[in-house]
């Protein structure tokens, strides 16, 4: 079983890698934000939740969340299948292996520069 | 850490962490070259400099605006026949280019006098320009010139003009890298907040870190007007002065390359909340992801969706017939800038290319991040390459083609590896459907080029073959593809005119108006 949930995270992660680009601000602080923001959000689509939108700053979240969303529901079959708990277990585990391989692990020494 | 050591670099052990080969199994965590950093002595670096990536990356594709640079003339040197930063109003920024002319005698003496002289004389020879940028160089850096305070004084002068004045010397960073940063806060701090834009639409956005190369701009811009959008200003191809003086209104700062632009676009972020979103547009499904999440901003995602469908229709065949030609064939994508990740995994999606290297001249750590994090395993990235380390690459991967900038180009094309400019391009915009298909044109034009099986004759030892005729592209394109797809009605080779773009700058968008409520 955690094999496959691992197996699972891995081609949500590869999904990321490849086409996303929300990951990738420049900073620990803005990666913390991004990866928490339209990683929560694209959890709460997937099991049909309510997302606040109430910010410019969360309206843009939102956009990323929902085509991930869409992207991975086309791509990935086996997410029809699974209930809100397993989306949410998936979707935590993706959410620390996104935070580990672009922020604790990186190997990016500018994430901790404090200007821009 | 699987770094790759260059034979040619094996005297300056340093180098070995600047170029790794992803390995199976092996993430950014465990495969990163070092980046950024000063050039290694030993080594020759092939990168510009801070002020170069000032002056001749970020701020000359302003097209209203005379661009002078305070120093020796040589520095003005990447005008119109080296760069391709298009604009609508007959390319005044490439067209003209200016110096202050700096000799020893002002070294000595000092060149502010000079600096004023210059900056009047340069505001009549062309009445019609009312705004002008000046850089500074290594030389009047050095010697302390006070330009902000001679731009002040002409001001005072001329309250007709506006200056802005761009500290960015070429000492001023280990590479242009170091350009792009300073002049994108000096903009803010200077210039940003204080002009007051009309605002026509009810959806206002900013388009960043776009500059314009062969179109590539203006093919952006005709879909988020189609869209209804208002583009307040772009940052800074084909960009207008007074436009990027309003960034600060509006809704939504739509950013390309973040590596020479995030900075602007953070401290909007910090200073005016604008949002700050990050999107692709070279390729069919990258760029449909990027008109999708924009047009979700604003809740106008249909309009979005009405050009994602007449886009797609009008062009994947075109594409896919390149694409079949193209499948498997081996490149190095050496671009420089933000292509390398930009290009990385689409080019393999969409064209079949198989990515076997990737390089940066200037970027940073965050640059290799998203290249390696999009390319297969095997692949080798080399930050801050020379040309014996490009050589020795090339030797290494034989590649199909190389897309890259046309220094390292001419030289790969003396190995007989086909070139294709990925920083100017051949034959642009490469942006939006079209543009992507016209890329992919180059791309196989450039493997495929009868001109190959000439050069591949060593004449001072093979003879000339008499006995064969000469193997046209299809004949050499199609040799291995199968009957029904050699054959199809479907496909078919790109079908666009010599100028996509000239026909955009008279296009009218109709339903740009009256949009806001009560208007």
């Amino acid at each position: 079983m955690e094999e496959l949930m691992k197996e699972r995270v891995a081609q949500l992660e590869n999904y990321i890698l490849k086409h996303c680009l929300w990951q990738f601000h420049s900073r620990t602080w803005d990666r913390e934000k991004q990866n928490e923001g339209v990683l929560s959000k694209t959890m709460q689509i997937l099991c049909d939740e309510p997302v606040d939108k109430g910010t410019p700053a969360d309206r843009c979240y939102w956009v990323d969340a929902v085509v991930l969303a869409e992207e991975y529901k086309k791509r990935f079959s086996w997410l029809a299948a699974l209930d809100k708990t397993e989306i949410k277990l998936l979707m935590q585990g993706l959410k620390e292996r996104i935070d580990y391989v672009t922020i604790t692990g990186s190997l990016n020494k500018e994430l901790t520069v404090k200007q821009y | 850490m699987p770094h790759h050591t260059f034979k040619c670099s094996e005297c300056i052990p340093e180098r070995r962490q600047h170029a790794v080969i992803k390995g199976p199994g092996e993430d950014l965590t465990s495969a990163l070259p070092e980046g950024y950093l000063n050039t290694i002595p030993g080594t020759i670096s092939e990168r510009g400099c801070a002020y170069c990536g000032a002056k001749h990356v970020i701020g000359t594709p302003m097209k209203d605006v005379i661009h002078i640079s305070h120093g020796p003339v040589g520095c003005t040197y990447d005008t119109w026949q080296t760069k391709r930063y298009i604009s609508d109003n007959d390319n005044f920024q490439i067209k003209n280019t200016f110096a202050t002319d700096v000799k020893e005698k002002h070294i000595v003496f000092g060149a502010e006098g000079l600096l004023k002289k210059n900056i009047i004389e340069a505001f009549k020879a062309f009445p019609e320009i009312k705004r002008m940028t000046i850089y500074s160089t290594c030389a009047t850096a050095l010697i302390g010139d006070d330009i902000g305070a001679v731009a002040q004084e002409v001001m005072d002068e001329m309250p007709e003009v506006d200056i802005f004045v761009c500290n960015s010397p070429g000492f001023a960073g280990p590479s242009q890298s170091g350009g792009h940063h300073i002049i994108n806060i000096a903009w803010i701090k200077q210039k940003v907040g204080t002009v007051e834009p009309e605002i026509t639409s009810d959806y206002v956005i900013n388009y960043v870190g776009e500059y314009n190369i062969q179109g590539d701009q203006e093919v952006m811009v005709d879909y988020f007007k189609t869209m209804g959008i208002q583009v307040l200003s772009t940052f800074t191809g084909n960009g207008s002065y007074d436009d990027l003086r309003a960034m600060h209104r509006a809704h939504l700062n739509v950013l390309e390359c973040a590596r020479s632009a995030e900075y602007i676009c953070n401290e909007l972020r910090v200073k005016y909340g604008i949002p700050r979103l990050d999107i692709d547009g070279f390729g069919f499904e990258p760029l449909s992801a990027s008109l999708r999440k924009v047009g979700l901003f604003f809740g106008i995602e249909d309009r979005a969706q009405a050009i994602i469908d007449e886009e797609t229709a009008r062009w994947k065949p075109e594409l896919d017939w390149y694409k079949e030609r193209l499948q498997g064939k081996k490149v190095c994508l050496w671009p420089g800038g933000s292509k390398l990740w930009h290009w990385a995994n689409v080019i393999h999606e969409e064209m079949g290319l198989e990515v076997v290297s990737m390089y940066t001249k200037f970027g940073h750590q965050g640059d290799m991040e998203k290249g390696i994090a999009r390319c297969d395993t095997g692949a080798l990235a080399i930050d801050d390459p020379n040309e014996l380390e490009g050589l020795e690459a090339l030797e290494m991967l034989k590649p199909d083609i190389i897309l890259t900038g046309k220094r390292p180009g001419e030289v790969a094309k003396k190995v007989r590896v086909p070139y294709l400019n990925a920083h100017a391009y051949h034959n642009g915009p490469y942006k939006g459907y079209e543009g992507w298909v016209r890329f992919a044109r180059d791309i196989y034009n450039a493997i495929y080029s009868p001109i190959h099986q000439l050069s591949a004759l060593d004449i001072s030892k093979d003879a000339i073959p008499t006995d064969k005729g000469f193997a046209t592209q299809r004949m050499t394109s199609d040799a291995n593809l199968s009957e029904e797809i050699r054959s199809s009605v479907t496909l078919r080779q790109y079908t666009g005119g010599y100028d996509s773009v000239s026909k955009l700058r008279t296009k009218t968008y109709p339903h740009l108006q009256n949009q806001l409520a009560g208007v």
